[in-house]
């Protein structure tokens, strides 16, 4: 059992023990102040704990053997892998819930709807929330934003970052010494300069980014989330030739995924909607066809449902298909029932 | 000048100018700090408290659209901003010039009449209508063209705000019904698009177009169509649902939706039942826009302008 391997105190490890965490990939998920529920111990050494499981599944994961064939991997070490994967939260619990924990890591994520039902909005809380402090359940690491359509507003990400911080002050209200160095990171001009921002006025400066990545990335190993928004924008010009499009569409797919799996971060695409014609009748589809369809990993359709906003997980290898509503409000994404403060709905 | 050739055989072309055409190499991406994009210039609505409901105006670098009933105000709001980008930025302006485009020049002389009435806000300074350029454009290929000469406005003449009054029907009758036609007219919508949004973020200026509106089936109805087809909240004017012209895809090439309505009112009736004062209430919407939530206001068109009531927020 690997809790029998780690360096915290005996007492601690046989309430781990007796509550049912014996494996390392158990803890990989949890929020420190549910571990000091459960455990009924203090956050500060819930924390360590945390901290502690982190430390040996790095030094653990740098000595995978290689096997037979170089860069092959066994299917234990990937169900382990797998099951430590990290999650950037949306901020909207019942989303976060139905996709397993949040937007997965290692993997492309689609997220397309109409105009005005929030994928910039849900683009920006993400490049914030993984933003958020390992102490705080977060992934600490920062975000790559590449705009193509102008609609990322800086005094947006602003207000955003502003209710990130306050919504975790408000859940994490300790005072001691160990939170108080985490707080002073907590500014909201720390979170702005974590994201790197990309403005891109065409496909083939698209290309471009998309191309100089691997050097940034290799140079920035602290960003986990790439988002494009939209990756539709500049492919909807004239493409006289669709082939071609494809092709290229095709390219720029693999070579986002090769970087997700390369340096372990999300890549969220933003996509719009179009009309297809199905079955006698037109049904709203995500752009750029159905080739494309097949290119990502996840994905997931923002629409509403009467004057309400819901997402809706249409494609995921992990969880099944399922329905959230949430909200657009002036702190960020919230979910329905955290809406009990006083905040500007959209 | 090349040689008369007629082969058009490569070798043919000398060297000094075949270097001309090699492509251009595109430079390394360099990130942007966010920090450096605050505080974000917005060009007032010409009213305080409609550039209240967009947090201080419209953001420069985005595409912003008035769509609306005719006769809501929407060319006269749009009068009102090429006047509003002359003030210097501490007013809410842009120091500029603008250029307004038209699918015909043939009612310049009632826009310069109605420019006219407007109180124009430099004192003392040469007339407002020096630094206002005014083109028309008769086809969506004209306008994209027009656009391409105006790049060199936007540098000599510190150009800072286009407005083009409306894009619907520069569009209009061009395209037949038929696929192939709707596919180019799609292409159509997002180049004319990306070429005002690039303007607009490479020169820190403002884009305005205006648009029609449809009449659209009810949520009743919505049945036959399936629910897909849900777009948000219904608009309505005049007592109907409507919806922007050029439907979806266009709908996804702008920054900034706003919404402009009317409704006729009865305000007051008679002691014989039959005398009915009927007031007409004007309604701005901001349907979607990147940095303020959906809100609405009431306004009244004056002959000195557009001005907005109060604020509600939906």
């Amino acid at each position: 059992m690997e809790i029998s391997n780690l360096p915290i105190s005996p007492s601690i490890r046989s309430k781990l023990l007796s509550k049912g965490y014996t494996n390392l990939s158990s803890l990989s998920s949890i929020s420190p102040s549910f571990l000091a529920q459960e455990l009924s111990v203090k956050l500060e050494e819930a924390v360590e704990v945390l901290r502690a499981v982190s430390d040996t599944t790095t030094s653990k994961n740098a000595h995978i053997p290689n096997g037979i064939i170089p860069g092959a991997v066994t299917a234990w070490d990937m169900l382990s892998e797998e099951q430590m994967q990290r999650h950037i939260s949306t901020g909207c619990e019942d989303l976060d819930a139905i996709l397993g924990g949040g937007i997965h890591c290692k993997e492309v994520t689609e997220v397309g709807g109409v105009p005005g039902i929030g994928k910039t909005q849900l683009g920006i809380q993400l490049a914030v929330n993984v933003q958020i402090p390992v102490e705080y359940g977060g992934l600490g690491g920062k975000a790559v934003y590449i705009d193509t359509e102008g609609s990322f507003m800086a005094e947006r990400a602003y207000q955003i970052a502003e209710g990130c911080i306050y919504d975790i002050l408000d859940k994490f209200p300790s005072n001691s010494r160990e939170f108080l160095s985490c707080k002073e990171r907590l500014q909201v001009n720390n979170f702005l300069a974590g994201i790197f921002y990309f403005r891109i006025c065409s496909y083939t400066e698209q290309i471009a980014v998309t191309n100089y990545l691997e050097n940034f990335l290799t140079e920035h190993r602290d960003v986990n989330l790439v988002i494009i928004d939209s990756v539709t924008f500049h492919f909807r010009q004239d493409f006289d030739d669709l082939a071609q499009r494809t092709r290229v569409l095709g390219g720029l797919s693999l070579r986002l995924m090769k970087l997700s799996k390369m340096f372990n971060l999300a890549v969220v695409l933003l996509n719009q909607v179009t009309t297809k014609f199905t079955d006698g009748s037109f049904q709203l589809t995500l752009a750029l066809g159905d080739s494309w369809s097949h290119s990502c990993t996840n994905r997931i359709i923002l629409h509403w449902n009467g004057n309400e906003r819901c997402a809706y997980i249409e494609k995921s290898p992990s969880v099944p298909s399922a329905s959230a509503p949430y909200l657009v409000t002036g702190k960020g994404i919230r979910g329905i029932n955290s809406n009990f403060k006083r905040a500007r709905i959209m | 000048m090349l040689s008369s050739s007629t082969s058009g055989d490569a070798d043919s072309i000398p060297q000094h100018s075949r270097d001309q055409f090699a492509p251009i190499p595109i430079p390394i991406p360099i990130p942007i700090p966010v920090r450096s994009l605050l505080p974000h210039s917005k060009l007032s609505l010409g009213c305080p408290v409609l550039s209240r409901l967009l947090s201080g105006g419209l953001p420069v670098g985005t595409l912003t659209e008035i769509s609306g009933e005719s006769a809501t105000g929407k060319s006269q709001l749009c009068l009102q901003l090429l006047l509003s980008s002359l003030l210097p930025p501490c007013l809410g302006g842009l120091a500029s010039s603008s250029l307004l485009i038209l699918p015909s020049l043939l009612p310049f002389s009632s826009l310069l009449k109605r420019l006219s009435r407007l109180p124009s806000p430099l004192h003392p300074s040469p007339s407002p209508l020096d630094h206002i350029f005014v083109a028309s454009a008769h086809s969506p290929d004209h306008l994209f063209m027009l656009l391409y000469q105006a790049d060199r406005l936007f540098q000599s003449h510190k150009l800072r705000l286009v407005v083009v009054d409306s894009i619907a029907a520069i569009f209009r009758s061009e395209f037949d019904n038929n696929l192939g036609d709707l596919k180019t007219r799609t292409a159509m919508f997002f180049k004319v698009a990306a070429k005002l949004k690039e303007q607009a973020y490479r020169f820190g200026a403002v884009a305005v177009l205006t648009n029609q509106v449809v009449d659209v089936m009810g949520p009743e109805m919505a049945a036959d169509v399936g629910n897909n087809h849900h777009t948000g909240p219904a608009l309505l004017s005049s007592g109907r649902t409507v919806a922007p012209a050029m439907g979806l895809s266009w709908a996804n090439c702008v920054n900034t939706r706003i919404f402009l309505s009317r409704n006729d009112e009865v305000a007051a009736v008679g002691v014989n039942g039959e005398d009915m004062t009927v007031c007409t209430r004007r309604r701005m919407e901001v349907v979607f826009a990147p940095h303020v939530p959906r809100s609405s206001c009431e306004f009244v068109i004056r002959k000195d302008g557009v001005f907005g009531l109060e604020i509600d927020r939906q």
